[in-house]
Order: structure tokens, then C-alpha cells, then sequence
């Protein structure tokens, strides 16, 4: 299969202190990668260094380019978007701007995108005209996700969308992810602390450990180890 | 009632002039979250500029409009050599920046331009004793008409701008979340240089049509057209354009009445001090201003 992204060496943090050290991971075009960690692992860190909001050294290969050097608006340009933890919406734009908006990048009519996405979530389209900021929870992660996608990526980089969410709706988020991976062949990075229901609809996972990959291997592999259960799984 | 419509009439001409400084306060501070102290110099600077054109022999409005484009070239430069390399240390080097900027630009003016006899600068509308319009008992002057209709265009260009433009909506964005605005693709950067850039072009205008009624250009040009814009900018809670319009126009209405028709214990020197009077008065009492967007709060 054909690789979409590969980081290697990659290294980044705050001021002098490095979080990452040095993160070797891959994502094949169709995949849906799963990275566990657990809180302060450097999972955020990690998204960050990868879409260019923060300062980082190293490789990052997409599309067989090295885009380490380039900054945060022109990574998304590439074909890269980017989900932050806590949603990143535009709080006091409307859904449809914030949609709108999420297509900055593209130079070429979305009309239909937009119709597509209401489709998806006909939540939005009910509230395309209330501020993003008086959504639930659950919607705004959905809007967050309809966003990043109006730009056409290639890769879609989802930091935590689990969190502050309740289990059937992290489910019924989880469902559209994995019905856009088979759809559109999307590839997708999700990050998660809570891997219950992630494990279910990953390809490939890996494990990362204060800034380190310390192991990889299938869903499966993960669900039956009990180290990892314990601590990822909460049974 | 002929009294009244002068006062009202002054008031809101002065005020359109208070409404587009407060603009140019409002379109810096939704983008980078801090008071422009510099804007009233960075206006006074350009209208000098535009004087010299003008006194070089080109015509006054196309001096005008040269001394936007090198507002906006300024502005954007300021931002992006002065203001964005700072602003990455704190909130109060930016404060220092600025204030030294207010002062460099008031010397440098006052080095270049400043020995008497003080420069005239002609009105960019017909300006002769006998032009105006009496309308209402009131005398309708062709230069304060002119101010109001340029004000009210330049405030519509800017709603469309912000509202309907592709710019517009990233320029909302930045003011938003800049984070998630740089992750859809936004060159932040860009859209700070150009909103200090717009700030300076329109401070550009709204200083030459000071300079125009004044009728000389000084480096004191816009330091009280300064005090009541960020009165009128704070007022109509400094992150609402229509906010800042509509607060600029009723101090420039309420001044001119205050002085208009209490004339003995206020008269024209106080008009300042009850201007910031009232808007003390509003501002115990809603400390968001008139027309502040509350915060909405993420979920
Ligand atoms: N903005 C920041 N400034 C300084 N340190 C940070 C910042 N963000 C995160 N860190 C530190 O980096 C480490 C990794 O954080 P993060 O990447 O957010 O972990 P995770 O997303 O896995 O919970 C933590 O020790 C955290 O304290
Ligand atoms: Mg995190």
C-alpha cells in the first residue's frame, strides 16, 4: 500500500524542553492509525509537530515530501488537516462560516461540500446559522470534523475527539470516521488515552510512552494484552 | 429647535470622524487583542504626507488616496517589523512599542514639518464661508456632509469586507481562535500585516478631513480625535464594528450638545471631560460597553 506519512527522528516541545524524542510512525493511504498514550504522553505535542504548530526537528514525509520546515497554513494547503484537542472551533462564528472557513485553503466552489457535510450531520444543518460557541459538545466535535474536511485532505489528523463526550456519542463519532475511511478511502491519525472504542475501528496501532513509540501492532494485539488493557482499556 | 438640529447636525460630523478612528482601533484589536496606541500619530504622519503631495501639485484626493496606500504599507510594515516580533514576549513590550511609536512619529513630525508658521491644508470638500445648505434652521455645511458621507461609506465597505469577503471571513477567524485559524490554512500573519494596514489607511483619510476642517496640519493633529475614538472603540465594546460606529457617533452628538447647550459651567474647553464623563457613567454600569460580544464560552 502507499504510504501517506512517515515522521522520522521527530522531535519537538515547549521553550527548551523536549517532549517528543525522536518518533518514528507511518500511515498508509486507506489506514486508520491509532496512537495510545496516556495523559501528558506527548500525543497533543506530537499532532502539533506533524501540522507544523510548533517548532520541530526532523523528518516528516508526506506524499513523499519532506514537509518539516513549513508552517501550519501551508501544511493544511498540502493536503493535511487537523483537529485539535478541544475542537479548535471559531466560537463566535456561525456553523456555516466556521464550515466555510474550513475550505480556506481551496481555491475551487464547496457549495456542495457544505450540502455534503449537513447531509452527514443534519444537526448542523439545523444550526448553520447559530454560533459555533452555543453547540454541544458532541456537535461541535462533529463540526470540527466536517471542518477539517471541507479543505479535501488527504490525512486527517484527530487529536482526543473522545473527550467530554458521552460513549454513544464518541460511538456515533467514531461510526462516521470509520464510514468516511471506507467511503473515501480518507486516511486518518486519531490519538486517544481512552481506546476502548478507538481499538474498534483502527487498522494499526501504536503505543507511546513519555515522548517515545514504545511498541506497535494490530487492535487485536492490544485488546488481549493486559498491560495495556489495565491502562488504556479500564478493565 | 434650529439649535438642535446644529448640535445634532455638528455632532454626528464630528462624530463620523470619532467612528472611523475607533474602526481602525477595533479592526487592530480583534485581530491581535491590544489597543493601537500609535493610531492617532500613524494618522497624523500620513495626513502630512498627503499635505506634501498636495503642496508638490497633485490633486488633493488622489493625494488622499496616495497617502492611504502608503498608510497601508506602513501599517502592514509596523506590524510585521515593530509590533509581531514582540508581541511574541508579551502583551506589555507591545504597549512599549506602541508608545514608543506614538512618540518617534510625533518628533518626526514635528523635526520635519513642525517650525510655524504651521502648514494649511485645504478641505478635500468645497469649504468657502457661503457653502452650505440650510436645512432645518440649521447650516448644513458641505465639508461636514462630506465627512458624514465618507464615514458612512467607509464603515459599509468595511461590513462587507469583514462580512462578505473570503478575506473578511479569515480576518473574523484570526479574531476567533488564531490557532485554528493557521490549522484551516489562514496565513495569520498575512492578516494581521493587512488589518494594521487597513487600520493606517483609514486613519490616513480620516486625519486628512480633520486637517481639511481644521484647516492646518500640526503634530498634535489627532491626539483629542484619538482620546474620544478609544472612548467611542471602549464604549461600544472594542471588539464590535457596529458597536464602535454607533458609540463615535452618539459621543460626537452628546458632546456637541453638552457644550451646545450648557454652555456656562461646561462651555467648549469641558466638552472632553464630560464626553469621558458619560462613558465612565456606562461603563460602571456595563462593563462590556454598549454593544461588547459576550465571550460565548466553549462547551
Ligand atoms: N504549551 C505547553 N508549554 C509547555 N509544556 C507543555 C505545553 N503543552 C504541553 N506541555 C507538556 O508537554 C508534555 C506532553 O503534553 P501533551 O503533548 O499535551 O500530552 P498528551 O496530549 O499526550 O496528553 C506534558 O508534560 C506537558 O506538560
Ligand atoms: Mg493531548
Amino acid at each position: 500500500m502507499s504510504e501517506i506519512l512517515r515522521t522520522h527522528d521527530l522531535r519537538a516541545g515547549y521553550g527548551l524542553i523536549e517532549v517528543l524524542h525522536g518518533v518514528n510512525i507511518n500511515v498508509d493511504a486507506g489506514e486508520i492509525v491509532v496512537v495510545l498514550g496516556a495523559n501528558g504522553a506527548g500525543k497533543t505535542t506530537m499532532m502539533r509537530a506533524i501540522s507544523g504548530m510548533i517548532p520541530r526537528t526532523g523528518v516528516v514525509d508526506f506524499l513523499a515530501d519532506d514537509i518539516a520546515h513549513l508552517s501550519a497554513h501551508k501544511v493544511t494547503a498540502r493536503g493535511i488537516a487537523h483537529v485539535p484537542q478541544g475542537r479548535g472551533t471559531f466560537p463566535e462564528l456561525t456553523v456555516e462560516e466556521n464550515l466555510r472557513i474550513g475550505a480556506h485553503s481551496r481555491r475551487d466552489s464547496f457549495a456542495a461540500d457544505i450540502d455534503y457535510w449537513y447531509g452527514v450531520f443534519p444537526r448542523l444543518q439545523e444550526r448553520r446559522l447559530q454560533r459555533a460557541g452555543s453547540l454541544s459538545g458532541g456537535e461541535q466535535q462533529m463540526l470540527a470534523i466536517a471542518r477539517a474536511l471541507m479543505s479535501r485532505p488527504k490525512l486527517l489528523l484527530c487529536d482526543e475527539p473522545s473527550l467530554g463526550l458521552a460513549p454513544l456519542v464518541t460511538r456515533e463519532l467514531f461510526e462516521v470516521l470509520q464510514r468516511l475511511n471506507s467511503e473515501t478511502g480518507l486516511s486518518v491519525l486519531l490519538v486517544e488515552q481512552n481506546a476502548n472504542l478507538a481499538l474498534e475501528i483502527a487498522s494499526r496501532v501504536y503505543l507511546l510512552e513519555t515522548g517515545e513509540i514504545v511498541s506497535s501492532g494490530t487492535p487485536d494485539e492490544y485488546m488481549n494484552n493486559d498491560a495495556v488493557r489495565k491502562s488504556y482499556l479500564g478493565h | 429647535m434650529s439649535r438642535f438640529f446644529q448640535y445634532l447636525f455638528d455632532g454626528l460630523s464630528s462624530g463620523a470622524i470619532y467612528s472611523l478612528l475607533a474602526l481602525c482601533l477595533v479592526v487592530v484589536y480583534r485581530g491581535t487583542g491590544y489597543l493601537n496606541f500609535a493610531q492617532g500619530e500613524m494618522s497624523m504622519f500620513c495626513t502630512f504626507l498627503v499635505w506634501k503631495l498636495n503642496d508638490w501639485g497633485m490633486p488633493l484626493w488622489l493625494a488622499a488616496i496616495s497617502g492611504m496606500l502608503i498608510g497601508y504599507l506602513g501599517g502592514a510594515t509596523v506590524e510585521t517589523t515593530l509590533i509581531r516580533p514582540v508581541a511574541k514576549r508579551s502583551q506589555f513590550a507591545v504597549f512599549v512599542v506602541a508608545i514608543g511609536l506614538f512618540l518617534g512619529l510625533n518628533s518626526l513630525a514635528g523635526a520635519i514639518w513642525g517650525a510655524p508658521p504651521q502648514e494649511t491644508m485645504p478641505s478635500l470638500f468645497p469649504n468657502e464661508p457661503d457653502d452650505f445648505q440650510r436645512i432645518f434652521g440649521a447650516s448644513w455645511r458641505y465639508q461636514s456632509i462630506g465627512i458624514l458621507i465618507v464615514g458612512l461609506v467607509v464603515t459599509g465597505l468595511l461590513f462587507a469586507l469583514f462580512n462578505k469577503t473570503r478575506f473578511g471571513l479569515a480576518m473574523r477567524a484570526v479574531a476567533s481562535n488564531a490557532d485554528s485559524a493557521r490549522l484551516v490554512g489562514v496565513n495569520t500573519g498575512r492578516v494581521l500585516a493587512a488589518s494594521w494596514g487597513l487600520a493606517a489607511a483609514i486613519g490616513a483619510l480620516a486625519g486628512t478631513m480633520v486637517a481639511g476642517t481644521t484647516g492646518e496640519v500640526v503634530p498634535g493633529l489627532m491626539f483629542s480625535y484619538f482620546v474620544y475614538a478609544s472612548a467611542a472603540a471602549t464604549l461600544g465594546g472594542f471588539d464590535s464594528l457596529g458597536g464602535a460606529v454607533i458609540a463615535g457617533l452618539t459621543i460626537g452628538v452628546v458632546e456637541n450638545m453638552a457644550a451646545g447647550y450648557a454652555p456656562k459651567w461646561i462651555g467648549q474647553e469641558m466638552r472632553l471631560g464630560v464626553a469621558l464623563l458619560i462613558i465612565l457613567g456606562v461603563l460602571l454600569i456595563k462593563p462590556t460597553g454598549l454593544f461588547g460580544e459576550q465571550k460565548v464560552s466553549r462547551v
